[in-house]
């Protein structure tokens, strides 16, 4: 067990704990999904959870209130080029 | 600390630029909250900012208290675990005590720090001080 | 396993892995043993692989705060965990194993007006479906939780609560051994330490899985996989409505006094009950941002403390011994998925997110007679993957993501 806390460079406020900030998610529907109720269908419920690096947004809610896009390697918690 | 008041200041959401080279009111302390938008601790006027779209509302959502900047130093040792700024005058925004805050380290020579609290987390605030 | 455990089960392990069986499980989790129990116990089916990439009970089942209720909020899910309860209290008996069995009563308080309506529906719609709670004024809370601080520090006052009198704990290991020892028996093979990497298919069909200890052919292929089962269905290009988010959990040092009932908040996001060495056990609610790793934080520990204190005070007087974390696969509607996937002979058991413990024996039970029958049983019915298409979906807000 590691002991250790998640850390995001906001690029206006800089280096915070991950607790000031909102988890979103950019959704991806597979392109092989063409149907349009498939798609509705995906869109509404289904997950790609990947099990591994996703780009995602953050918001950043005890600082600028504004969104940032970073990767995080879901396996790991890492942030490939967090500067925190 | 006193208890914080609330602040009549003035938001604006204008362009990177507008805000940059925007004409303050003399000694008004000028929070640039994020790259688009300042939150200004006075009345400001509609032409302040070059930005023709720019929004400019007054805001009395926050309260605010000066203090001493020992006693702040203080504080912030035990209730913030972000890097603070080191050169004067500077703002920064983050948790403090588990509380959005924002503060201004007035410029050398006035050595006072103010903070900038969400009224509704005013009573969390002075809690914390105690 | 060591010598303790050895006298507690006698697993007999397979001495090989054959290259064909009728039943292939993946993952030697609760579910995927209590499956493969039944369907050698019910239904005489024991040409069956369970298939577990570490060792039997490593993933959520040995992560979980092992809280048995039923007191769910929707019709179809107080019934299912209603039976599931009912065959926990059935399950020493049935494996002649000590699986450490202990109805505690679980008290689910309300801090607010809202919580209170939210309480007394509880109370109503497991009544109505066959399981007992009632809802209780503060005068019988404090009779049942004597520790409890009815002001909650002046900031979450307790206004009242719905009281689940056959809400139980087990040890979580001891059941995982039970299944288990109980499908070897008679002739199940369990294979630890193999990963499944990928499935055999004849046109849509699964007939059989890739495995890190070779192909093996399948009639019919389970998932039973927690966490990772997204990363599983995408090897058949299944996707599913079930996103993997971590869930957290510490104990205690020991608590001297006896701390008899399963005490939860909603409103604080917290529940805590005392295991049989005397250690408080506190959960939480799982993390917003989709995670498989299984670090802890410390902030965290210091939210959940701080809730946790504001309930039962005594909390503040001890250390926080042990702290660990389970990968949770939460459907899109907080309930299980049972059943048929639309790709032929592969079924899946998942969406167990934060209440996969107590289901087991139901999950177990009604999954291997699904298999046996090739028909879905009415219990689980309500439950099947296709609901999503079809406007079906199982909210259920008595699951609360927490436990």
């Amino acid at each position: 067990m590691t002991i250790r806390r998640l850390r995001i460079s906001c690029p206006h406020c800089g280096v915070r704990a991950v607790e000031e900030f909102v988890h979103g998610e950019i959704p991806t529907i597979p392109e092989g999904i063409v149907e349009p109720e498939a798609r509705d269908l995906d869109r509404a419920f289904m997950h790609t959870n990947a099990e591994g690096v996703v780009v995602e947004r953050w918001f950043h809610a005890f600082g600028c209130r504004r969104w940032l896009t970073l990767a995080r390697d879901t396996r790991t918690n890492d942030i490939p080029d967090n500067r925190g | 600390m006193h208890a914080p008041e609330r602040l009549h200041c003035t938001r604006i959401v204008a362009t990177p630029t507008a805000l940059d080279t925007a004409a303050w009111p003399g000694g008004a302390v000028v929070l640039r909250v994020a790259a688009d938008e300042a939150l200004v601790a006075a009345p400001v006027e509609l032409d302040v900012v070059s930005d023709p779209h720019a929004i400019v509302e007054p805001e009395t959502a926050f309260c605010g208290v000066w203090v001493e900047v020992e006693e702040a130093l203080a504080f912030l040792e035990r209730e913030c675990d972000w890097e603070l700024p080191t050169e004067r005058p500077a703002f920064a925004q983050g948790a403090v005590a588990g509380l959005p805050v924002k503060l201004w380290f007035a410029a050398d020579g006035d050595d006072r720090v103010l903070f900038v609290v969400p009224a509704p987390f005013v009573v969390d605030f002075v809690e914390r001080w105690s | 396993m060591n010598e303790a455990v050895e006298r507690l089960v006698d697993l007999r392990w397979p001495s090989q892995v054959k290259s064909a069986y009728d039943v292939v499980i993946i993952g030697g989790g609760g579910h995927g043993l209590a499956t493969a129990y039944y369907l050698a116990t019910r239904h005489g089916i024991t040409n069956v692989a369970v298939i577990e990439k570490g060792y039997i009970g490593s993933g959520n089942s040995g992560r979980n705060t092992t809280i048995i209720r039923a007191n769910y909020g929707i019709p179809e899910a107080v019934r299912f965990y209603q039976h599931s309860l009912e065959m926990y209290g059935r399950l020493e008996q049935e494996t002649g194993r000590d699986v450490m069995h202990a109805t505690k009563g679980l008290l689910w308080i309300a801090h607010s007006e809202a919580g209170v309506r939210q309480e007394r529906a509880r109370a109503e719609i497991n009544t109505a479906f066959g399981s007992k709670t009632e809802y209780v004024d503060p005068k019988t809370i404090q009779d049942i939780c004597p520790q409890l601080d009815m002001t909650g520090q002046g900031v979450w006052p307790i206004y009242g609560a719905s009281y689940h009198p056959s809400g139980a704990s087990a040890r979580h290991d001891r059941v995982v051994w039970a299944y288990a020892e109980g499908a070897m028996r008679l002739g199940v093979h369990v294979h630890q330490r193999t990963a499944v990497t990928g499935f055999l298919r004849d046109g849509d069909r699964v007939v059989g899985v890739e495995t890190t200890a070779g192909s093996i052919a399948a009639g019919v292929v389970v998932s039973a996989v927690g966490g990772h089962v997204t990363t599983l269905a995408s090897m058949v290009g299944l996707r599913l409505p079930i996103r993997t988010h971590q869930l957290q959990a510490f104990v205690t040092n020991r608590y001297a006094q006896a701390f008899g009932p399963i005490v939860a908040s909603s409103g604080l996001g917290v529940y805590a009950s005392q295991p049989a060495k005397g250690e408080m056990l506190i959960g939480a609610e799982i993390d917003r941002a989709p995670a498989y790793a299984y670090d802890a934080g410390h902030s965290f520990l210091r939210s959940c403390a701080f809730r946790s204190i504001a309930l039962l005070p005594f909390l503040r007087d001890l250390r926080v011994l042990r702290q660990w974390t389970g990968v949770c696969d939460m459907s899109a509607d907080y309930s299980p998925i049972m059943g048929f996937t639309g790709v032929p002979n592969l079924l899946v058991t998942t969406g167990w997110g934060t209440w996969g413990f107590k289901a087991i024996p139901a999950g177990g039970e009604q999954m291997a007679e699904l298999i046996a029958t090739g028909r879905t049983p009415a219990l689980i019915a309500p439950f099947a993957l296709d609901r999503f298409a079809n406007d079906r979906t199982m909210a259920d807000r008595g699951s609360a993501g927490t436990h």
